[in-house]
């Protein structure tokens, strides 16, 4: 009687121990495709050739995304120095024409959902941010509204993350992401500095 | 081999059964948590529901944008086909209508820089019939959702994608 408790106690651990393992994978974005200049997407997202732990990630993280055909997705969670992104401070993002017919910049919280602020401003998009005189548009990521720029609010954000999307993007831009011209992110100043 | 191995043994072989099973089960677990959200629990299968505008308080679905306008028509095919269509955004700003399978796999995205006039599809199981000349996509499972995304990025646009939006229909094939 013992020894049957024994294998039963076993592989129920086993089992415990294994699904336990597998909830971390998907927890901690250990499958994330490729980087890109700072910014991680995978090709297969969406996609009927996902790889189980890609598909398990993207229904945990990004459920209902659209293929490439469609969509890309892109995220990161640190600056271009490759300090992790704080609620407190404040980074341009800055880049130039995107091989899409739209894209946006959006912030989420660790949830997976949007900032619990009030601020109206959860990100910017291309009808906002418009190219300057150096043919680069730009944006703020700050928890307070900055003067006369697109913003997207990072208040109440906590260790969040920002998600660009480039929709309907070119044929080359699907066959190629390193080809893509990956905005960039840079820390102006922290904790209210000027 | 000793117990003591038998019992590494097993130990080892439950784990990764347990460590893919978890990981085979969970984009089902959750698209079936999606679906009971989207149709009242179950209250509104083959038809279209139409999103409020996305908010800090969006909690139905990981990661919605606040830039789209969202509708969602969970579908169930087991009593035969459906006829899904949308019609276009003022001004042709972006619409698409993607198809999700029960696995959360995108298994059809159509939009209407392909179909400026608006999208229209039958959607079936492999062995159902069509009617002939009709647009098909062909699902894998009897279950799954229709998402209707629309560009929409400020309040106003919103107010005009929605008046367009209502046009949309996920319904049973006639005849």
């Amino acid at each position: 009687m013992s020894g049957k408790l024994a294998t039963a106690g076993v592989l129920l651990a086993g089992l415990a121990v294994g699904a336990a393992s597998g909830w971390y994978t998907l927890q901690h974005g250990m499958v994330q495709g490729d980087t890109y200049s700072g910014w991680s997407g995978s090709k297969v997202t969406g996609s009927v050739d996902a790889d189980p732990w890609t598909r398990a990630r993207v229904a945990v993280s990004g459920l209902l995304a659209l293929n490439k055909s469609q969509a890309i997705y892109f995220s990161r969670n640190t600056d271009d120095s490759g300090a992790r992104l704080r609620e407190d401070c404040r980074y341009r993002v800055t880049g130039g024409a995107m091989p899409a017919r739209w894209w946006s910049i959006t912030v989420y919280a660790a949830d997976n959902y949007l900032p619990l602020n009030d601020d109206d401003a959860l990100s910017f998009d291309q009808t906002e941010a418009q190219p300057t005189g150096k043919a680069e548009w730009t944006g703020i990521l700050s928890p307070k509204q900055p003067d006369g720029e697109p913003w997207a609010s990072t208040n109440k954000a906590g260790d969040y993350d920002i998600t660009l999307r480039l929709y309907q993007p070119t044929p080359q831009a699907q066959q190629d992401y390193d080809a893509i011209p990956m905005p960039k992110v840079t820390k102006l100043d922290c904790g209210g500095a000027a | 081999m000793t117990r003591n191995l038998k019992l590494l043994a097993l130990f080892v072989g439950a784990a990764v059964i347990g460590h893919v099973g978890l990981v085979m089960a969970v984009p089902h677990a959750l698209m079936k948590v999606a679906m009971n959200r989207m149709s009242g629990d179950g209250a509104r299968i083959n038809q279209f529901s139409f999103g409020p505008r996305t908010t800090k308080d969006s909690r139905g679905v990981v990661r919605p944008s606040p830039d789209l306008a969202y509708s969602s028509c969970v579908y169930d095919l087991s009593k035969g086909p459906l006829l899904v269509s949308a019609a276009p955004s003022p001004n042709q700003g972006y619409v698409s209508l993607s198809v999700f399978a029960a696995n959360t796999d995108n298994i059809a995205a159509l939009d209407t820089t392909q179909y400026p006039k608006g999208i229209r599809f039958v959607l079936k199981r492999e062995d159902q019939v069509a009617p002939v000349g009709m647009q098909v996509v062909n699902s894998p499972s009897d279950k799954g959702i229709i998402l209707d995304r629309r560009l929409a990025p400020s309040a106003e646009l919103f107010a005009e994608v929605d008046q367009a939006r209502r046009a949309d229909s996920c319904a049973p094939v006639k005849g």
